[in-house]
């Protein structure tokens, strides 16, 4: 429902940049110039890591804008639910997360090329639901085999906050066409716990490591919907 | 400016991909602990000859199968809120020898969560122990507002 919504807002968003970018036609010039607009694009290791690992599924979708030269404001949203097997536990948390910043581009480009090699940062937060859904005492013996609790323990509208570094290519494969892959690290500022259990997989952070950091990548396919050229 | 960055990438990265916290370390469901004394001098430890451990309905404890101990340590039955332990001994080792005693453990239980690879545990609360007399001469204490930790000996037993 919420990611129909969210489609919708894209899309007419979409509609409206084209009919806002017009019929404007460059001029050749010595100079080579770059376009600036809105850039939109999807992550499709997403849907493949789902296809492949019946514990994962999740969408996001990443936008960014370029405000100078080598800078641009970047922006990722999405849903994910993921489920974490682990010895003694089974945990599901589901949710969804946004993540705005900055990028800068460190690729200097020769002629009319528009690839980037950029690092950047971003704010992240989501609000999400993690369930319990089943486990098992830890005992430290075999003597006694514990029972397994299969009753689901459900903690909704947990949120987290964190902050990521990002660092990734982005290189346009045809006219106005990215290919991107993007590596990130994170740091967690706040986070929620369900009671007497632990938050273990934040959508959007993905695993929380004990020390509250985490990674994650994306490969994206996004295209620019030139405003202007400059 | 830009390498140096990406230098803290690479630091970032190497730092934290060794997580420790994929295997359990931590303490988790505590045994209970007893200390054999002597009845004489109670503040004597005293190991017991020749002693195996059982739970009723169960085969011998493998570690404690005909040992010779001061102390000993108990895996509680979780699923239940109570064990029941044999305790046999015999002086010389003959079969003729073997004097038994049984303990009974009432206890409520409390599950707490410990991390990510250990996950929940147990606690014992409102513990009692009671003996059927057998080679026990006496024991203390009999009860223990709760167990949760192994660190040191929870009942001391007096032979």
């Amino acid at each position: 429902m919420q990611q129909a919504l969210m489609l919708k807002y894209i899309i007419s968003f979409l509609v409206l940049a084209v009919s806002f970018s017009g019929f404007s036609q460059a001029k050749d010039t010595l100079t080579y110039k770059s376009p600036y607009g809105l850039r939109l694009g999807i992550d499709i290791s997403k849907p493949i890591l789902g296809m492949i690992d019946s514990n994962s599924s999740g969408i996001e979708f990443v936008a960014d804008y370029r405000i100078s030269k080598n800078w641009y404001i970047a922006a990722e949203l999405g849903n994910q639910k993921e489920r974490t097997v682990e010895d003694y536990t089974t945990s599901t948390a589901k949710g969804n997360f946004i993540k705005i910043g900055l990028n800068y581009n460190a690729y200097k480009n020769w002629l009319d090329m528009n690839n980037e090699i950029y690092v950047g940062m971003r704010y992240g937060t989501s609000l999400f639901d993690q369930t319990l859904d089943s486990y098992r005492i830890n005992t430290g013996s075999d003597y006694f085999v514990s029972n397994t609790t299969t009753t689901p323990l459900s903690s909704t509208d947990l949120d987290a906050h964190w902050t990521e570094f990002v660092l990734g290519i982005k290189v346009e494969t045809f006219k106005n066409l990215y290919l991107g892959f993007s590596f990130n690290y994170k740091i967690m500022l706040s986070l929620k716990h369900p009671q007497n259990f632990k938050t273990l997989y934040v959508p959007g952070f993905n695993r929380v490591f004990d020390t509250e950091t985490g990674f994650g990548f994306n490969y994206t396919i996004s295209y620019t919907i030139p405003f202007v050229n400059k | 400016m830009n390498k140096n960055i990406l230098y803290i990438f690479l630091f970032a990265f190497i730092f934290s991909a060794c997580e420790k916290d994929d295997i359990c370390l931590s303490p988790t469901t505590p045994k209970l602990i007893l200390r054999f004394y002597d009845t004489t001098d109670q503040t004597a430890i005293k190991s017991v000859p020749n002693l195996s451990i059982w739970a009723e309905g169960k085969d011998t404890l493998t570690t404690f199968k005909n040992v010779s101990l001061d102390s000993v340590y108990l895996p509680l039955n979780t699923n239940t809120s109570q064990t029941v332990y044999n305790f046999k001994t015999s002086e010389t080792g003959n079969i003729a020898d073997n004097k038994y005693n049984k303990i009974t453990i009432n206890y409520t239980t409390e599950e707490l969560f410990v991390s990510r690879s250990c996950g929940l545990k147990s606690i014992f609360n409102t513990v009692t122990i009671t003996s059927d007399n057998g080679w026990f001469q006496s024991f203390t204490p009999n009860s223990i507002t709760t167990i949760d930790n192994a660190t040191s000996a929870h009942v001391k037993i007096y032979h």
